[in-house]
């Protein structure tokens, strides 16, 4: 393949299609100065992105605590506990999969990809020291549940919330041997944790 | 580097409000966005596409969140709705006090004023409003061969003057 040309700020800038990407990226394992390139029109690009606002908070139901906060963060806005109740609102925010998020950047953690039926596809993220697992899986029948297995030990964790693809998050005890994703009492996906 | 190294998380941790950014500038919904961040995320581990020499982190995050939320615009419906509000010349969208990292923010303000007005313009309609390369050869008027050659061009001078280290 010849080099990449305009094509590796194009590729940078999201403009070329899943297609050529495909292309682009095999291309770019091999060669040098098309990905010395395209490393530099993607660092000019993040720098645009600094440009952009941040995403807005979830909107909280219209009702009149906001007036009361407003009041509160008035009275609070000169001492420094000010920050810590901006936080704990921040925080109190965050959506399921924020939870999640959070969890897997604040620890070391592995992945695996679960063997599963034609039609589903699952996938583990799991803490290292076994104290959450995340699981997301495309194509299971709705109602599709986790059961993780440790030792002697079998736990149903519970359904698998939302679609595309649907997710668990779980804080566990301890470290799984296998992870199941289980519809009815048939197995449509099951894999086995490395730590 | 393998992906679940401490510096991962840690680039993670610094910089999850600038990738949902990302992908909220371009689809305008919270979920949606959070899908693309995740989408990309999951991309990166489970291809264990991210090595050192591909660049700094952040930016390889940055530009497969790019991608992913792009293609979700593109795919999903939304776009009409999306298009129904922005209109298509949308003023630039760079606002040093809503940005979120305003120092930078600065910066590639005064770097996309520097360039020459035609590469502007489509870095602009591309980067800011989100618009295919079709589609910025449609709003200009130009062959789709400058389209491309005047973004890329773009983009390098971009890459030199934000490069240069200017305060």
């Amino acid at each position: 393949m010849n080099h990449l040309d305009d094509d590796a700020e194009l590729y940078a800038l999201g403009l070329t299609g899943r297609e050529r990407d495909a292309e682009i990226e095999a291309h770019l394992a091999g060669c040098e100065p098309c990905r010395r390139r395209v490393v530099a029109a993607e660092s000019a690009a993040a720098s645009l992105a600094a440009a952009l606002p941040p995403m807005p908070a979830a909107t909280a139901r219209r009702t009149w605590w906001p007036a009361l906060a407003t009041a509160a963060s008035l009275v609070f806005a000169t001492t420094a506990a000010y920050e810590g109740i901006a936080a704990n609102a921040a925080s109190s925010q965050l959506a399921r999969t924020d939870g999640a998020l959070v969890a897997i950047a604040g620890s070391h953690f592995g992945h695996t990809t679960l063997t599963s039926d034609s039609g589903t596809i699952a996938k583990a993220i799991y803490a290292r020291d076994g104290s959450w697992c995340y699981v997301l899986v495309s194509g299971a029948p709705r109602g599709a549940h986790v059961v993780l297995h440790a030792g002697a030990t079998t736990r149903d964790a519970g359904a698998l919330e939302g679609a595309t693809p649907a997710t668990l998050f779980l804080r566990t005890p301890g470290r799984s041997d296998e992870i199941d994703i289980v519809a009815g009492d048939h197995v449509v996906a099951h894999g086995k944790p490395l730590y | 580097m393998a992906l679940d190294e401490p510096a991962f998380d840690l680039a993670y941790r610094a910089h999850a409000a600038r990738l949902r950014a990302v992908a909220y500038d371009i689809l305008r919904d919270r979920d949606a966005a959070e899908d693309a961040v995740h989408g990309a995320l999951v991309r990166v581990w489970s291809t264990g596409a991210y090595h050192p020499e591909r660049g700094a982190l952040l930016a390889f995050l940055i530009a497969c969140v790019r991608r992913e939320a792009l293609d979700a615009l593109r795919s999903i419906k939304r776009r009409r709705l999306r298009e129904a509000r922005a209109g298509a010349d949308a003023p630039v969208a760079v606002d040093d006090i809503a940005a979120i990292d305003p120092i930078e923010a600065r910066r590639v303000r005064r770097a996309l004023d520097a360039l020459p007005e035609p590469q502007r313009d489509v870095i602009v309609r591309a980067y800011f409003g989100h618009r295919t390369l079709a589609e910025v050869a449609a709003d200009t008027s130009l062959p789709l061969g400058t389209v491309k050659s005047r973004l890329s061009a773009a983009l390098r001078s971009l890459h030199t003057s934000l490069s240069e280290g200017t305060p």
